[in-house]
């Protein structure tokens, strides 16, 4: 073009040279603007998950296996990103070679590495998604605080799955039939669960004057349904001074029949005891916490605790229980996880759509500019990635 | 039409010239690259493997492990090593850019449990369980008999 240009205008305009403000085809340009956005996008975003979890409670910030994060997996990815970044290497190395054949085959195989990867994290989504770490309600079950409010939760959940078992047992019973025996073993455990878990830790986290007391019933609760590795030994001493307090209570009691022998047992009312409703008057929640059998029950519960019935707690070893689980600062890190690596996968899917545009192309020396703008976008985001890797799974 | 600095605008002789310049050594160079990023993943691995108790230690380290790979990344597969200057025109900007935001964040969010402590979080005030205080009146701090029973 400059050279028409140089014969309309004769000598006068010849100095004029076409002088580009940059030593770079405008391609490639473009697309390293594009990357310094880019770099100003996921560096805000790695920037702030550094700055809340950094910021977060002192040890609060949940480990790896406590939200189900598997380090190999994550360091196998890293090495699908890494051998995809080589192959596109390859695939620009090849085209400048005129080697068209074997850059669309390098090319291939960045495809189906760059796939590889986002199958493998569909599958750590999916284990995240089964143990409810979701990033928000209504699927979430995740609580920062083992309090009352907590206690509440697991309450509500117990009684609307023992409302279900029990409507089913009803129609079932119309028809003459009976409850399938696994039906009928959780009906009695949310019995259990209702009885001696949930409803004496809210008893003992009101009934208490020492506000330490509840804060243990609560701990054990929690760590009885989702255990973590950080308040393990609390938990274990806890449940060990409960019951060793228990026992004592139950050797000094006068041995009368405890009222839990000639009244119904709580857990087989509609209403919780600690309203009053529909109870009779002379059950108050103090004589819940001294009924004999009450206290029994509740020290067989902890007995069953510590002999590892549920090593990895209730919501493993019962996994359709699906109880209210307490992991601190969990909602915060749900949210950054599935914030950093949705947006990252997202450009892992870009980059797959433009791989997808390029393979019917022949791949030679005339093609390497549109290899190497696409190989570097490609580049940074396994560069994203290399940077996600120590950050998520550590 | 032809842009000037289009690769295939280029002549053979210049082309090759350009790519000896550009990419360095070659493959030969990608290879050594992608083995030493390789080696450096196992090490983050091993990293978090025998630091798994010291969290203070296996942090960093593997943050510093991944410092080096990004420069690999960068200097070689994004072939900036190979650049001339426009490189510091479009890369540093935007990293002042976003360590800006991330400072910015430091004073209010960064710091916002600075003063949280296992003390208070235990003294703090907290609710209380449904109506129990209908059961005791207005106060229920009825002591729980531990000891001496009540009947």
């Amino acid at each position: 073009m400059d050279e028409s240009v140089h014969h309309e205008t004769g000598h006068a305009a010849a100095k004029l040279r076409y002088q580009p403000a940059l030593p770079i085809p405008n391609g490639k340009l473009c697309l390293w603007l594009f990357l310094s956005t880019e770099i100003m996008f996921f560096a805000g975003l790695i920037g702030t998950y550094i700055v809340l979890r950094f910021g977060a409670p002192r040890g609060t910030w949940p480990s790896p296996h406590d939200v189900h994060v598997v380090e190999l997996i994550g360091a196998a990815n890293t090495f699908v990103l890494i051998f995809s970044s080589f192959t596109v290497v390859l695939a620009l190395e090849f085209a400048k070679a005129n080697k068209a054949a074997l850059a669309k085959s390098a090319l291939a195989a960045t495809f189906v590495l760059g796939g590889v990867f986002l199958v493998v994290k569909g599958y750590e989504y999916s284990a995240k998604f089964r143990h409810g770490v979701y990033p928000s309600a209504p699927h979430s079950l995740l609580y920062d605080r083992a309090d009352v409010n907590y206690s509440a939760a697991v309450k509500a959940h117990l009684t609307a799955m023992r409302a279900k078992l029990e409507s089913r047992k009803t129609e079932l019973a119309s028809r003459d039939a009976s409850l399938p025996e696994s039906d009928q073993r959780r009906l009695d455990l949310i019995g259990v669960l209702q009885r001696d878990l949930v409803q004496w830790t809210d008893l003992r986290a009101t009934h208490a004057s020492d506000p330490f007391v509840g804060d243990d019933a609560l701990l054990v609760m929690a760590q009885m349904i989702y255990p973590l590795h950080a308040h393990e030994a609390a938990a274990r001493s806890a449940r060990e001074r409960e019951i060793a307090e228990l026992t004592a209570t139950l050797a000094s009691l006068p041995r009368v029949k405890g009222i839990g022998e000639h009244v119904p047992p709580m857990a087989h009312r509609e209403t919780d005891a600690a309203t009053g409703q529909g109870t009779p008057a002379e059950i108050t929640g103090q004589a819940v916490l001294d009924d004999p059998q009450r206290i029994g029950a509740r020290i067989e519960l902890l007995r069953r605790a510590d002999s590892g019935e549920w090593p990895h707690g209730l919501n493993e070893g019962e996994s359709w229980l699906r109880l209210p689980m307490h992991i601190p600062s969990g909602h915060l890190w749900a949210s950054t996880y599935f914030l950093l690596t949705g947006f990252h996968a997202f450009h892992v899917l870009v980059g797959l759509l433009v791989f997808a545009l390029a393979l019917p192309l022949r791949l030679d020396a005339r093609r390497a500019g549109l290899l190497e703008n696409a190989g570097l976008y490609w580049h940074f985001v396994d560069l994203v990635w290399i940077f996600l890797f120590p950050m998520l799974y550590s | 039409m032809s842009v000037p600095n289009a690769p295939h605008a280029a002549t053979p002789s210049s082309d090759a010239h350009a790519e000896r310049s550009h990419s360095g050594a070659g493959l030969r160079t990608f290879l050594f690259v992608f083995g030493g990023l390789l080696l450096l993943t196992a090490c983050s691995y091993l990293t978090f493997r025998l630091a798994a108790d010291a969290p203070a230690i296996r942090w960093p380290l593997m943050m510093a492990i991944s410092c080096v790979k990004a420069l690999l990344v960068i200097s070689f597969f994004m072939h900036l090593i190979w650049e001339t200057r426009w490189k510091y025109v479009l890369t540093i900007p935007a990293s002042i850019m976003s360590l800006l935001l991330i400072a910015l964040l430091i004073p209010d969010i960064g710091l916002r449990s600075r003063k949280y402590s296992e003390e208070r979080l235990r003294n703090a005030a907290r609710p209380r369980v449904g109506n129990a205080g209908d059961e005791h009146g207005p106060a229920p701090h009825r002591p729980r008999p531990a000891v001496d029973p009540p009947r």
